[in-house]
């Protein structure tokens, strides 16, 4: 079916980039296609569609998320085997997609499987099909085109890279520009036909332009010293590949050919820096040596592409967790910080003043700014088919709700049936039909689905909220630790819960929920103080997770104990290190994935939260090392 | 289970103005983007949108359509319909309730966005699309109880098709599309844990509703949910009327709705508004909008006032404020209210 009605895209008001973006992949497909990548409701999908309706020549083809394996690169013509024995190719989204845009909206949310394949095809340019008896291949060379809303989580740098260019999009600011938003959208679906005519002409020109770049391109000479300025700006960028040098002086030359001028200028030059960089900037320069090169790139490299000057405030009293450019690339908008900041302040100054006439025994450190955390995967050890929905540890199940992606040879009893491809089996074996007419069947036929579905983990965070947590503004670091990797929970769909222990004993703040946000509230509200009992914190956290594999056998429990090594409160009467490190054994017996956070961080260390790590294989952090950058810049000068 | 004549009539329900303002405001204007219900177990929810759904007059359907296209309305049918007629066909059509399908929180998604048919394929060994729940909901409101609780990759498929109208299908052997206009509601417990940000933009409208809590308004719900069970049919007769009136004023505001005018001070006002509160995007100005449109068309008037947009406000924002996934939703609406105060001048 097609859409009877497709919003006009030169109607679109403001989005400039996105729209230069997207008609500079029309006129040269090479460019590799582009990347939108921004809140919702910001027409992103719109210009797409729209961009179809304006060329004569290129279609949008849309790839939806649930798309299976066999309609994307297509499959054995089941009709036709059936009816005349004849096996042929049915074509697959990938051979519409030849010569045409392919469209995926929510493009990370897309199934890993259909992603490795599109990448592949999107590489090679060639849709090679081995499968279900028969062997075909044909061109498939597309622009292609993703819009994504970064709060769902970022795709993996492969992924991205594959994206020529890269736009990030926000809502138009202005009160007359978001006006008129408002009045052509209403004119719009008052009477679709009229608006569309309204527009049809500028449209037409638009159209034109594409068509003449097309036709000017081979006229536009690129210079020995284009190339090498492109390949500086990459390297400076720290984009690994050549792809960054290539697609930019592929994009740089088409926005010549666009303003009919033979040779590339230097400002095409950094236009096309903007677009086709930020998603290729790698690693994050250690601080020295960024400083030196923001002096020799300033003059050269558009402001986007260089790190955000550090936040004053937010570094003097974090020097440790400094921001990087990958957040900030998540970030809201600039208005948006000052908003939260403000807030931020004015809580710190009541929280402190509400504490202060008290005894000073008890504080409530406010969390810092979230940053990204690095990537921690959970063991993939269960041998036992699991359900759930989530996107940490990617499962295949056995109950039918995940998502058929594919099919395989039965093992075992069959279950889950794929009948699309049994019926290409039985089709190819050429059997035709049974005398009633049925088409014929057999044993050796059956396929059966494979379902894919990420689980989430049941987090578990045991938090230490003792007096010495307090200290040095360590509660604050944890804090913003802490949330960032509720954060990250939240993208990959995880379910948590929260057990503090100061004072005397261990209390269970949260059980597990799927809100991770009423986690996240409760850590907010969390105040510091007391001895620290670390026994009686694991004790519960044991207890509760042992529970919840009882009553949901198919999640992953993940234990995350926050802890600076200390324990001076006993459980049993005996010595609480002791005790620790018994009941540590414990959690390792039961299966339970954990995960330990030291966030200890005196010149002398006890090495305790690392010796209760070996002792329950867990993997081990320093506080610090759970963000991005510390990692990459390790490997970094690892590397020099 | 009561028989489809029983339903509990629309108007008997107690209090809740707000959920069935969003109800009525969906049915007069589809393109609003439905409606997403927070609360309460126990709220009439359920009761609310069957009820509204019985309180419509039948509509024009193709007979033997599976989507039930509107035999008058070529832009919205289906490709074997727009064939027919093209091909100068007269279709003949029946006349039939508006639905509530409904979606359970355990459907499976080739159940959603239908698959191939099975039996058509072993007794022809031609490939034949089989409709699923989101071909039945063309036309028809889809009700997902516990929405929350959806798997994501259902609520990924479902959004989208809420959103484009059409349900595009390439998956176990087919490549079909369908119309699939429908009213999505959706309820849950926020307690349960919240829709992803992305997903609540989608919903148009949202409405928080508690259990009524004055005394008289509960002994009035039990008082009449007693009688009603009693007997339906004598209740039924004691409604009639007013849900007579009703749905006559709900049709007329169908018929009026593109001729409700929205000045230039109404657009500039819901931009400010979305400006103030720093919402993502442009589908909240694009809602208040198109929701003070519909409400002024329901109460008859000729043009979208200062108090409707007020209204609109409270359905079409408190889902949308801006927020990182952790941080509080608020709704500041004496913000608000400051702006149309200011601007928009006196309130109606």
């Amino acid at each position: 079916m097609t859409r009877e009605y497709t919003f006009p895209f030169t109607a679109v008001v403001g989005q400039e980039k996105i729209k230069r973006a997207l008609l500079l992949n029309a006129v040269n497909p090479r460019i590799g296609g582009v990347l939108i990548s921004g809140q919702k409701g910001t027409a992103k999908s719109t210009l797409v569609r729209g961009l179809a309706k304006l060329l004569p020549d290129m279609e949008v083809v849309e790839l939806p998320l649930n798309v299976t394996e066999d309609r994307l690169l297509g499959t054995i013509d089941v009709e036709k085997a059936i009816a005349s024995g004849i096996k042929s190719f049915e074509p697959g989204l990938l051979a519409e997609a030849d010569g045409n845009i392919l469209y995926v909206d929510e493009v990370n949310l897309l199934s890993e499987h259909i992603v490795n394949s599109l990448l592949d095809v999107a590489q090679s340019g060639v849709n090679i099909v081995e499968r279900e008896g028969i062997s075909h291949e044909h061109r498939s060379s597309f622009v292609l085109v993703g819009s994504m809303n970064p709060e769902e989580g970022m795709l993996s740098p492969q992924f991205l890279d594959r994206f020529g260019l890269f736009v990030e999009v926000t809502g138009e600011a202005d009160l007359d520009d978001r006006k008129e938003i408002i009045a052509r959208r209403l004119a719009y679906e008052r009477s679709p036909d009229e608006f569309i005519k309204t527009y049809k002409e500028q449209d037409a020109e638009i159209a034109a332009k594409i068509l003449g770049a097309r036709k000017f391109f081979s006229q536009v000479e690129i210079t020995d010293n284009i190339m090498k300025m492109a390949a500086d700006l990459a390297r400076q960028a720290f984009c690994q590949g050549h792809r960054a040098d290539i697609v930019l002086v592929e994009t740089a030359r088409t926005m010549a050919a666009f303003a009919e001028r033979t040779y590339i200028s230097l400002d095409d030059l950094k236009e096309a820096a903007e677009l086709a960089l930020p998603h290729r900037i790698r690693q994050v320069p250690p601080y020295e040596i960024q400083e030196q090169e923001t002096q020799e790139t300033e003059e050269k490299t558009p402001p986007q592409q260089m790190q955000q000057p550090p936040e004053n405030e937010e570094s003097r009293e974090r020097p440790d967790l400094e921001q990087t450019p990958q957040d900030s690339e998540q970030d809201l908008p600039a208005q948006q910080h000052e908003g939260r900041d403000h807030r931020g302040q004015d809580e710190t100054a009541a929280n402190e003043s509400l504490q202060q006439p008290e005894s000073s025994e008890e504080l409530v450190e406010d969390p810092g700014k979230i940053f990204r955390v690095i990537t921690i995967q959970t063991k993939p050890f269960e041998r036992k088919m699991r359900k759930g929905s989530g996107k940490r540890s990617r499962t295949k199940t056995s109950s039918r709700q995940g998502r058929y992606i594919r099919y395989r040879l039965p093992q075992g009893k069959l279950k889950d049936l794929a009948f699309d491809a049994t019926l290409r089996a039985a089709a190819m074996a050429g059997r035709g039909r049974n005398k009633d007419g049925f088409v014929r069947i057999e044993k050796s036929d059956y396929r059966e689905k494979v379902r894919e579905k990420r689980i989430g983990n049941t987090l578990l965070f045991v938090v230490d909220a003792s007096g010495s947590m307090g200290a040095n503004r360590r509660m604050k670091a944890t804090k913003t630790a802490i949330l960032s990797l509720l954060n990250d929970a939240y993208q990959k769909r995880d379910i948590a819960g929260l057990v503090v222990f100061r004072k005397t004993g261990a209390e269970s703040l949260l059980g597990i929920t799927r809100s991770v946000e009423l986690a996240n509230k409760k850590l907010r509200e969390l105040p510091t103080g007391g001895k620290t009992p670390l026994p009686a914190g694991l004790a519960l956290g044991y207890e509760i997770l042992k529970a919840r594999k009882v009553k949901d056998p198919d999640t992953v429990p993940v234990l995350v104990l926050v802890t600076d090594g200390r324990a001076n409160v006993s459980l049993n009467g005996g010595d609480p290190v002791e005790e620790a490190k018994e009941i540590g054994r414990k959690i390792r017996a039961e299966g339970i994935n954990t995960l330990v956070i030291d966030s200890e961080q005196d010149f002398i260390t006890l090495g305790l939260a690392k010796e209760l790590a070996e002792i329950m294989e867990a993997q081990y952090y320093k506080l610090e090392a759970l963000q991005v950058q510390e990692i990459e810049t390790a490997v970094r000068s690892f590397l020099q | 289970m009561s028989s489809k004549k029983n339903i509990y009539p629309f108007c008997a329900i107690v209090g809740q103005e707000q959920m069935k303002k969003a109800l009525i405001l969906n049915v007069i204007n589809p393109a609003l983007g439905g409606a997403l219900i927070r609360g309460e177990k126990g709220t009439a929810k359920s009761t609310a949108v069957r009820a509204l759904a019985d309180l419509l007059p039948e509509m024009k359907m193709v007979a033997d359509c599976p989507f039930g296209c509107d035999p008058d309305d070529i832009s919205s049918m289906c490709a074997s319909c727009r064939q027919k007629i093209k091909a100068g066909e007269k279709l003949p059509y029946v006349f039939k309730k508006m639905r509530v399908i409904d979606l359970p929180v355990s459907a499976t998604e080739d159940r959603v966005v239908g698959t191939l048919d099975i039996e058509h394929a072993l007794k022809k060994g031609e490939k034949k699309f089989e409709p699923g729940i989101l071909a039945k909901a063309n036309r028809n409101i889809l009700y997902v109880d516990e929405v929350n609780l959806l798997d994501d990759h259902v609520v990924d498929v479902l959004l989208d098709a809420a959103a484009m109208g059409i349900n595009t299908v390439e998956r176990e052997g087919v490549s079909y599309s369908h119309p699939a206009r429908f009213i999505l509601v959706g309820t849950m417990n926020p307690e349960e844990g919240d829709l992803r940000p992305q997903l609540l933009d989608r919903f148009g409208l949202a409405v928080d509703v508690r259990g009524e809590m004055g005394t008289e308004n509960r002994v009035e719900v039990i008082k009449r949910r007693l009688t009603y069970e009693n007997d339906p049919d004598a209740f039924a007769v004691s409604f009639r009327e007013e849900q007579q009136e009703l749905a006559r004023r709900i049709l007329k505001a169908r018929d009026n709705l593109h001729q409700v005018k929205s000045s230039d001070k109404m657009l500039e006002l819901a931009a400010k508004i979305a400006i103030e509160l720093e919402v993502d995007g442009h589908r909240a100005d694009i809602t208040v909008i198109k929701t003070a449109i519909t409400i002024a068309a329901f109460n008859g008037q000729e043009e979208v006032k200062s108090a409707n947009l007020l209204e609109a406000a409270k359905l079409a924002l408190p889902h949308r404020m801006r927020r990182k996934p952790f941080e509080d939703e608020t709704l500041e609406f004496t913000k608000i209210e400051e702006i149309v105060r200011e601007e928009g001048g006196m309130i109606a």
